[in-house]
C-alpha cells in the first residue's frame, strides 16, 4: 500500500508517496535520494544509517517511516550549511578520521549530537556516544582525535584548521 | 576577464617569497606533511557515490536464489513460476554461463551460477531481476531447484580422510579430490639442525577462521547498452581482474567490457576477486537490455567471505643457546572452504612470508589447503601470513622462556638485518625491524614491566615482516604492473588517471601528494581519477600492499617527465640553466632568486607552447630476479618489506577469563611516510583488526554447515569501547626502490597483534592460548587448568606468593 | 536489503484507539513502541502482522512520576530517560544502570521500556534470516516442529535477553496492562512464564501501559550485572540482579536474587532467606547465596557460549553483584 506522507528532511517538506512498510532509511536513500546515509546491517546493528530525528540520534533502518512524519530529520547533508562544512565535517578531514568513509555518516551524526550536549567531552564520553557505529578501517583513534578538535574549535569560536600546525 | 586576472587569483593563494625561501631548505615540500586526503572532505559531508548510492533511469534489481544445502547435486531447475510473476523481467541459472572463473587462470573452478553442484550452504543457483527488490525476492520463492543432497565435510580432517564424495574433482585420477593445493619446501637441513639445536620448543596453533566485515555490503551495477558495450560498476578491489573475467565468462570482446569502481566502503581483501553479483548483474542486463543492480544483504557478504583461512599448525623451533634460531619446521592444515580461490597463493604465503624478520639456519614447511563445504576462504589483510605469525611469534615466546632470555633480546639476536636474503632466498634491502623493538620497547616501559607486573597484568612482544606488492602478476605476463597517465591543464589543475583501486586507504591521496611535489601545484588543483577501465591504464589493484610502492613509482616517473619539460621551457623564457627552474608553492620559480617566479599555471603554459600538449604516461615494473631459484620461490617475493614490532599491555580477568587489552604501542618501518596521517590511519586500523581476531571473532559453523551467526550483531567486530588504545610509532628505512623510499602499511602492521596479545596473557596469568579467539571461555578454562596443576605442585605459582593462593580479582 | 513484508501502520492518539485496533484485527496485529526488537525480527520474517499499531503517539504512555507512594514509568519512556531520570536514578540505581548498559545509544534513544519488558525471546536456531532458517529446518518457535537446542525438547528454551526486567522484579516493580476489556496490574515476576515461544503472560491484545516501583525500603542496596562479549550493543548472556534489604546498617532482611539471559524465564533465586536474613552480610553469605544460584541456573546452548563457562560465571557474577552494593555502601559511608 502506498501512503503519502510529509517528511521534513534537513528543513525541507517532501510530501511523497511511499510503500506503508518502508523503513526510513529505504525513503531517505531510495525515495528521496538522500544517500549519504548509509546501509550496512539493514538491522540495527551497525550504525551506519544513523540520522537526527527531532536531534536525537535514530538508526533509520529499523525506524518505521511513518514515525519522522511530523518531526525533523536530519541527515549528513544536512549537517553543512551555507558557510560550508560543519566544524565536525572539516576536522574529520583534517585527522584523517574518514577512510573508507562508509561509516563516517553515522558516526559524525552521533557525534554531532554528543557536542551539541557537551561542550568538552571526554575521551570516554566520545567512546560511549560512539559505541553503536561500527568502524572497521580506522580502529577509531583517528574520530577520537576528530571529534576533539572539532570540540575544541567550537569552544574557541575558531575553525579547525586555524588550530592545527602543519 | 584577462588571462592577468585569472592568474592573480592563483597567486593569491600561492607560497610567499619566504615561504619559497624555506622551501628551498627542506627536501620534500608535500611528502611527509600532515595533509588532508583528496577524498576527505566529500566523505564527511555524505557526497561521495557508492555503488548503491548509483540509480540509473530503468534500473532493474537483481536477486541470487542461494543453496539451502552444503553439498548436493541440481538435478532440476524449474523457474516458469517465478518468470510469470509480474515484474519479473530474467531469470538465469548455472547453464547461463557455464565457462568457470577463478582469479587464479591455475585454478577456475567456480561457475557465477552452479552449474551441476552446489559446495556450501550459501551457494548462488540462480538470479532474478524484477522491477524492485521485493518483486525479486517474491520471485525467488518461486524457483523449484530439485537437490540430491551427498556427505558433506566441514573438517578438513574428515575430508582429508575421505575422499570418497570430492568436493571438486581430483586434479589427477586417483588423488584426493578434496586436496586444493600441498607445498613443501625446505631450506637448510632442518633434521640435522634440529637435531644438533640446543633447545627445542614445540607445539600446535590453531587459527579460527575471521572475515573481512567491511561496513559496506557488496553491490554491482550492470548494463548492457543498445551498441553492445557492457559497462559493470562494482564495489571491488581489483577492477582490471574484474574485466577480463567478465569478458571470458560472459564470452564478450574485452575491448567492449568496461567495469567502473565507484567509492568503495571498505574492502580489506574481501573485495579482491569476481563475486557472482558481478557476472549475475551483466548476464541480467543482457537478457532484459535494462542495468540491473544487485546489492547484498549483511548475510550474503558472509557468505561471500574470502576471509582468513581456519589454519592448524604444527611448529619446532630449534636454537643454540645464545638463542640463534637453527631450525623451523612448520606443518600445517588450511581449511579453504568450497572453493579456490587465491588458495594456491595462500598455501605458498602460509610458510614463504615468514622467515623474515629473523634469520634462521634452515627452515621447512609443508602446508597442504583443503577443500571443505563452507563458503570460500580467501586473502584477508595479512593474506596467509597472520596465522602462521601467531604460531612463530609465540614459539619465540616459549623459546625465550626456556633460555631464560628477554624476548626483544632474543628478536634482536635473531635479526636478518638489511640488504641480505632471508633462509627461502629473497632479497631483503631495506629493513627497520631493529628500530621498530627499540621503539616499542622504549614507548611501552617494557623494561619495567615485563614479568613485573602483578598477577593478572602482562606485557607481551611480537615482530612480523610483510611484502609491498607482488614481484609476479596474477595471471604471467610481461607487462607493467601499475601505470599513471597525467594530463595537464592550462589553468595549472593536473589530472591523474590510474587504474588504482582507492578503498579508503588512500592511493588517490597518495598519487595527488606525489604529483603536487614533482609539479609544485597546489593539492586541490589534483584531480585523480582512478580504477575505470575504460578511462585509466591498468593497475592490478589494491591487493599485497602495491598500490603505494607500485603506481607510486609509475606516478613519480610520469610526474618527472612533465616536471622536465617545465623546466626547461621556463629555463629558456628565463635564459638560465633549467636545473636553476624550481616548482613549488604555486610558482615556478630561480632557486638562486625567489623573487624571480612565474605562477605555475604560466609556466605550464610556456612548456605547452614549447612542447605542445602536456601530458606524460609512467609505469613501473617489479625487479625479477630477487628470489631464489627454486619452483615457488616467486611466490611471495616482492621488491621491498616492511617490518613492525608491537607491544602489547593487557589485564587478564582471572574469574572471568576476560582479557582487556589496554595499550598496543605500534612500530612500523613503513620506508617513508608519504602522509604521517594516512601511516598512522593504516597502524591503527590493522593493529585494531587483529586484536578483534585476537579476542573476538570467529567465523564458524554450525554442524549443518550453516553459518554460526552471519550478522554483525553475532559476528563481533569491535565497538568503539572495546578497542584498545593505540599508539603508533613510525619507523622510516628509506626503501632504495620505493617512491621516495615508501614502502606499505596497510597490512603489515596486523600481524604483530595476535601474537604480542597472545604472549601478554602468557605474562599476565601463565598461561598459553594456542587456539583462537582468546575468548573468556578459553582464557578461563585454560586459567584454572594451570590452577589444577599449580596446586598439585606440578607448576609454580604464576607471579604470586604461596601466601596469595586466592586469586586477586580485577574490577570489571 | 532485507526488505519488510508489507503492512498498514496505524498512529492513534488514544490509549483506546490502539486497543481498538488490537482488537479489530486480533490475529493479524501487533503493537509496536520504538520497534528496535520487532523491526529486526520482521525483517527475518519472524512476524509478519498485516497491521502494525503504533504506541509511539499514544499520549498517555509517557511520563515517569511519582504517584501514591509508587514511581510510575510510562511504558513508551526510552530507555534513555528510564537511565537519565532522576527519579530513577535516586531510588532505583540498577535500573537505571541496566537501561544504561541496553544495545547502543541510538537503540537506548528508540527502544522503550514496555518494549524491553516484552522482549522477544532470542536463540541462535532463532534470530537468523527466513533463508537460514528454512535451510536449517524450522523450529518450534516459529513455523517448525522441532527444537535445535534440545534435541527431542518439545518446549522452547530460547532465552530471556532483556535487561531491564531482572532488576524490576528485584525491585518488586508490577506492570499495568491495558485491553478493550479493561485494565490489570500483574507483578514483572508473574508476567514472564517458562514458554520461550511466548514467555509472557500478556494476551496480545494486551497494552502494556506502565511499569510501576513501590518505593524502595530505606537502605536498599542494589547491584546489576551484564556480562556479554562486547562493551557495547550485545544483549546479556547471563545477568544478575540484586537487591539487599537490611534491617540494619549490618544485618541483611531479605535478599532478592534473579539470573536470566539462560532461559525463557528470568529466574528468582529461591531460598535465599534461610541463607541470609538476620545474619550479617560477610563473605560466608556471599559464598553460600553465589552456590545456590550456581544450583539453580542450568544454561543451554541456546547460544554459541561454552556453557560450562556460562554456568561458572553464575558465581562470579553474584559475587560481583553483592561486592558492587559492599564498595557503594562503603562509598556512601
Ligand atoms: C543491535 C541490538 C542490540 C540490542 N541489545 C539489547 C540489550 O543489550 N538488552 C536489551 O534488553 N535489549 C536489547 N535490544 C532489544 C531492544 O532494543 C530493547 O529490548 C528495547 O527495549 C525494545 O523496546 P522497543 O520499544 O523497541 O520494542 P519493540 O520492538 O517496539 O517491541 C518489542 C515487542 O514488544 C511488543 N511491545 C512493545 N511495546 C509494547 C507495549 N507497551 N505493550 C505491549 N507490547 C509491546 C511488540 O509488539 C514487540 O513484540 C537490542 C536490539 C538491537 C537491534
Ligand atoms: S530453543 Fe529450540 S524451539 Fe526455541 S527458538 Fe531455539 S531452537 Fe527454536
Ligand atoms: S544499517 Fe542501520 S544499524 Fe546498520
Ligand atoms: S572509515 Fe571505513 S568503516 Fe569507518
Amino acid at each position: 500500500m502506498i501512503e503519502v506522507i510529509e517528511l521534513t528532511v534537513n528543513g525541507d517538506r517532501h510530501r511523497i508517496g511511499v510503500p506503508s512498510h518502508y523503513t526510513l532509511l529505504e525513503t531517505l536513500r531510495y525515495v528521496l535520494g538522500y544517500t549519504g546515509s548509509k546501509q550496512g546491517c539493514d538491522k540495527g546493528d551497525c550504525g551506519s544509517c544513523t540520522v537526527l530525528v527531532d536531534g536525537v540520534p535514530t538508526l533509520s533502518c529499523i525506524l518505521p517511516v511513518q514515525e519522522a512524519v511530523g518531526h525533523e530529520v536530519t541527515t549528513v547533508e544536512g549537517l553543512a550549511g551555507p558557510d560550508g562544512p560543519h566544524a565536525l565535517q572539516d576536522a574529520f578531514d583534517i585527522c584523517g578520521a574518514a577512510q573508507c568513509g562508509f561509516c563516517t555518516p553515522g558516526v559524525l551524526i552521533a557525534a554531532a549530537s554528543l557536542l551539541r550536549q557537551t561542550e568538552s567531552p571526554s575521551r570516554q564520553e566520545i567512546k560511549t556516544a560512539l559505541s553503536g557505529n561500527l568502524c572497521r578501517c580506522t580502529g577509531y583513534t583517528k574520530i577520537y582525535e576528530a571529534v576533539e578538535l572539532a570540540a575544541r574549535a567550537a569552544r574557541e569560536g575558531r575553525k579547525p584548521s586555524e588550530l592545527v600546525q602543519r | 576577464m584577462k588571462l592577468e586576472d585569472l592568474r592573480d587569483k592563483q597567486k593569491e593563494r600561492a607560497a610567499s617569497d619566504e615561504e619559497l625561501r624555506q622551501a628551498l631548505e627542506r627536501e620534500f615540500q608535500v611528502i611527509g606533511r600532515r595533509l588532508r586526503r583528496t577524498d576527505g572532505l566529500s566523505k564527511s559531508t555524505g557526497r561521495t557515490v557508492y555503488t548503491d548510492d548509483i540509480v540509473l533511469p530503468g534500473m532493474l534489481h537483481g536477486k541470487i536464489l542461494r543453496s539451502p544445502h552444503p553439498h548436493a547435486h541440481i538435478k532440476s531447475i524449474d523457474a516458469s513460476r517465478a518468470l510469470a510473476l509480474d515484474g519479473v523481467h530474467a531469470v538465469i541459472t548455472g547453464s547461463d554461463m557455464p565457462v568457470p572463473y577463478g582469479i587464479l587462470p591455475w585454478t577456475r573452478d567456480e561457475h557465477a551460477l552452479c552449474v551441476d553442484k552446489v559446495r556450501y550452504v550459501g551457494d548462488g543457483v540462480a538470479a532474478v531481476a524484477a522491477v524492485d527488490e521485493e518483486t525479486a525476492n517474491r520471485a525467488l520463492e518461486l524457483i523449484e531447484v530439485e537437490y540430491e543432497a551427498v556427505r558433506h565435510y566441514l573438517d578438513p580432517k574428515e575430508a582429508l580422510a575421505d575422499p570418497e564424495t570430492p568436493i571438486h574433482e581430483p586434479h589427477k585420477p586417483g588423488e584426493n579430490g578434496n586436496v586444493s593445493k600441498r607445498v613443501h619446501l625446505e631450506f637448510g637441513d632442518v633434521d640435522r639442525l634440529m637435531e644438533g639445536s640446543e633447545v627445542v620448543v614445540e607445539s600446535e596453533y590453531y587459527f579460527e577462521g575471521t572475515t573481512h566485515t567491511a561496513i559496506e555490503p557488496h553491490c554491482a551495477i550492470g548494463y548492457y547498452d543498445a551498441s553492445g558495450k557492457l559497462t559493470v560498476w562494482s564495489a571491488t578491489q581489483v577492477p582490471h581482474y574484474l574485466h577480463r573475467e567478465l569478458a571470458r565468462v560472459l564470452d564478450l570482446d574485452v575491448a567492449r567490457v568496461r567495469v567502473i569502481q565507484p567509492a568503495v566502503g571498505g574492502a580489506f581483501g574481501g573485495k579482491s576477486e569476481p563475486f557472482d553479483l558481478e557476472f549475475c548483474v551483466a548476464k541480467l542486463s543482457m537478457a532484459t537490455g535494462r542495468p540491473v543492480k544487485i546489492l547484498y544483504t549483511r548475510e550474503e557478504v558472509f557468505y561471500a567471505h574470502r576471509g582468513r583461512h581456519p589454519m592448524l599448525m604444527r611448529y619446532r623451533t630449534g636454537a643454540d643457546r645464545s638463542g640463534r634460531i637453527k631450525a623451523v619446521d612448520a606443518s600445517t592444515v588450511m581449511d579453504g572452504g568450497a572453493y579456490s580461490s587465491f588458495g594456491l597463493v595462500t598455501t605458498y604465503y602460509s610458510g614463504q612470508l615468514v622467515t623474515m624478520p629473523y634469520a634462521m639456519e634452515s627452515y621447512r614447511f609443508d602446508s597442504t589447503r583443503v577443500y571443505t563445504n563452507k563458503p570460500c576462504c580467501g586473502p584477508k589483510r595479512g593474506h596467509g601470513s597472520v596465522q602462521p605469525r601467531f604460531a612463530i611469534e609465540v614459539q619465540l615466546d616459549r623459546l625465550a622462556e626456556a633460555l631464560g632470555v628477554d624476548p626483544i633480546e632474543l628478536r634482536r639476536i635473531n635479526s636478518l638485518g638489511s640488504d641480505t636474503r632471508s633462509v627461502n632466498e629473497f632479497r631483503v634491502t631495506s629493513n627497520g625491524f631493529l628500530e621498530c623493538l627499540e621503539a616499542v620497547e622504549a614507548a611501552s616501559d617494557w623494561t619495567n614491566k615485563y614479568r613485573r607486573l602483578p598477577y593478572g597484568r602482562g606485557v607481551g612482544v611480537a615482530g612480523s615482516c610483510y611484502i609491498s606488492g607482488t614481484n609476479y602478476p596474477i595471471y604471467p605476463n610481461e607487462m607493467p604492473q601499475s601505470a599513471v597517465q597525467l594530463q595537464v591543464d592550462r589553468s595549472g589543475r593536473v589530472t591523474v588517471f590510474c587504474g588504482a583501486s582507492e578503498i579508503g586507504q588512500g592511493s588517490d591521496s597518495a598519487l595527488a601528494y606525489i604529483v603536487a611535489e614533482e609539479l609544485g601545484v597546489p593539492l586541490d588543483y589534483i584531480r585523480v581519477l582512478s580504477a575505470d577501465t575504460d578511462l585509466t591504464p591498468v593497475d592490478l589493484g589494491a591487493y599485497s600492499s602495491r598500490e603505494t610502492f607500485m603506481c607510486g613509482n609509475a606516478c613519480i616517473a610520469a610526474a618527472r617527465q612533465i616536471k622536465e619539460q617545465v623546466r626547461q621551457a621556463v629555463g629558456e623564457a628565463w635564459g638560465c640553466r633549467s636545473k636553476q627552474v624550481a616548482l613549488a608553492g604555486g610558482w615556478a620559480f630561480d632557486v638562486r632568486d625567489t623573487g624571480q617566479r612565474l605562477p605555475i599555471s604560466e609556466a605550464f603554459n610556456l612548456a605547452e607552447a614549447r612542447f605542445g600538449t602536456l601530458g606524460a604516461v609512467g609505469c613501473y615494473n617489479t625487479p625479477k630476479d630477487i628470489h631464489g631459484d627454486y619452483r615457488g620461490g616467486t611466490i611471495g617475493s616482492s621488491p621491498a618489506y616492511s617490518f613492525t614490532a608491537h607491544v602489547v599491555e593487557l589485564a587478564v580477568d582471572p574469574e572471568t577469563g576476560f582479557v582487556e587489552v589496554e595499550k598496543i604501542w605500534i612500530a612500523h618501518d613503513c620506508g617513508r611516510a608519504l602522509n604521517p596521517i594516512l601511516v598512522e590511519g593504516q597502524m591503527e586500523g590493522s593493529a585494531y583488526m587483529g586484536f578483534a581476531e585476537a579476542i573476538l571473532e570467529e567465523h564458524i559453523f554450525k554442524e549443518s554447515g550453516l553459518h554460526n551467526a552471519p550478522s554483525l550483531l553475532d559476528y563481533k567486530i569491535p565497538t568503539s569501547l572495546d578497542t584498545p588504545e593505540m599508539e603508533s610509532l613510525i619507523v622510516e628505512s628509506l626503501d632504495p626502490e620505493g617512491p621516495y623510499g615508501a614502502k606499505e602499511a596497510g597490512e603489515g602492521p596486523l600481524h604483530p597483534s595476535i601474537p604480542a596479545i597472545a604472549n601478554a596473557i602468557y605474562d599476565a596469568v601463565g598461561v598459553r592460548p594456542d587456539r583462537l579467539p582468546f575468548s573468556p571461555p578459553r582464557v578461563w578454562t585454560a586459567i584454572q587448568a594451570r590452577r589444577v596443576r599449580e596446586e598439585a605442585g606440578e607448576l609454580v605459582l604464576w607471579k604470586r606468593e604461596p601466601r596469595e593462593t586466592a586469586l586477586p580479582v580485577t574490577g570489571d | 536489503m532485507l526488505r519488510l513484508h508489507p503492512y498498514r501502520y496505524h498512529r492513534p492518539r488514544e490509549l483506546a484507539g490502539a486497543l481498538e485496533l488490537l482488537k479489530v484485527h486480533a490475529g493479524n496485529v501487533m503493537p509496536i513502541a520504538g520497534g528496535t526488537d520487532l523491526m529486526p525480527n520482521m525483517k527475518h520474517r519472524l512476524f509478519t502482522p498485516g497491521h502494525l499499531v503504533s504506541l509511539k503517539g499514544v499520549e498517555g504512555l509517557y511520563g515517569i512520576e511519582e504517584r501514591d507512594g509508587e514511581i510510575w514509568i510510562g511504558a513508551c519512556e526510552s530507555l534513555t530517560s528510564v537511565a537519565s531520570a532522576p527519579l530513577v536514578k535516586r531510588y532505583y540505581p540498577s535500573l537505571a544502570f541496566a537501561a544504561s548498559t541496553i544495545a547502543n545509544p541510538m537503540i537506548r534513544n528508540q527502544g522503550t521500556i514496555g518494549g524491553n519488558l516484552c522482549l522477544d525471546t532470542r536463540c541462535t536456531y532463532y534470530n537468523q534470516t527466513h533463508f537460514w532458517r528454512q535451510a536449517l529446518g524450522f523450529c518450534l518457535k516459529r513455523d517448525g516442529d522441532v527444537c535445535h537446542v534440545v534435541k527431542g525438547g518439545t518446549r522452547c528454551v530460547a532465552a530471556h535477553s532483556a535487561d531491564t526486567p531482572p532488576v524490576l522484579i528485584t525491585l518488586g516493580a508490577s506492570a499495568d496492562l491495558a485491553s478493550t476489556e479493561g485494565t490489570r496490574t500483574i507483578g514483572v515476576e508473574e508476567f514472564f512464564t517458562a514458554d520461550g515461544v511466548w514467555n509472557t503472560a500478556r494476551k496480545p491484545h494486551e497494552v502494556v501501559t506502565r511499569v510501576r516501583l513501590p518505593k524502595p525500603p530505606a537502605g536498599l542496596r542494589t547491584s546489576y550485572q551484564k556480562l556479554r562479549e562486547r562493551k557495547s550493543v550485545d544483549f546479556p548472556i547471563l545477568s544478575v540482579a540484586l537487591a539487599v534489604a537490611m534491617a540494619d546498617t549490618d544485618t541483611v532482611a531479605s535478599i532478592s536474587l534473579v539470573v536470566s539471559g539462560l532461559g525463557a524465564k528470568p529466574r528468582t533465586i529461591g531460598q535465599l532467606d534461610d541463607i541470609a536474613a538476620g545474619r550479617q552480610l560477610d563473605a560466608g553469605i556471599i559464598e553460600a547465596v553465589a552456590e545456590q544460584a550456581y544450583r539453580q541456573c542450568h544454561p543451554l546452548a541456546n547460544i554459541i557460549v561454552d556453557s560450562d563457562w556460562r554456568r561458572a560465571m553464575v558465581r562470579v557474577y553474584v559475587r560481583r553483584a553483592f561486592r558492587d552494593i559492599q564498595s557503594k555502601s562503603e562509598a556512601a559511608a
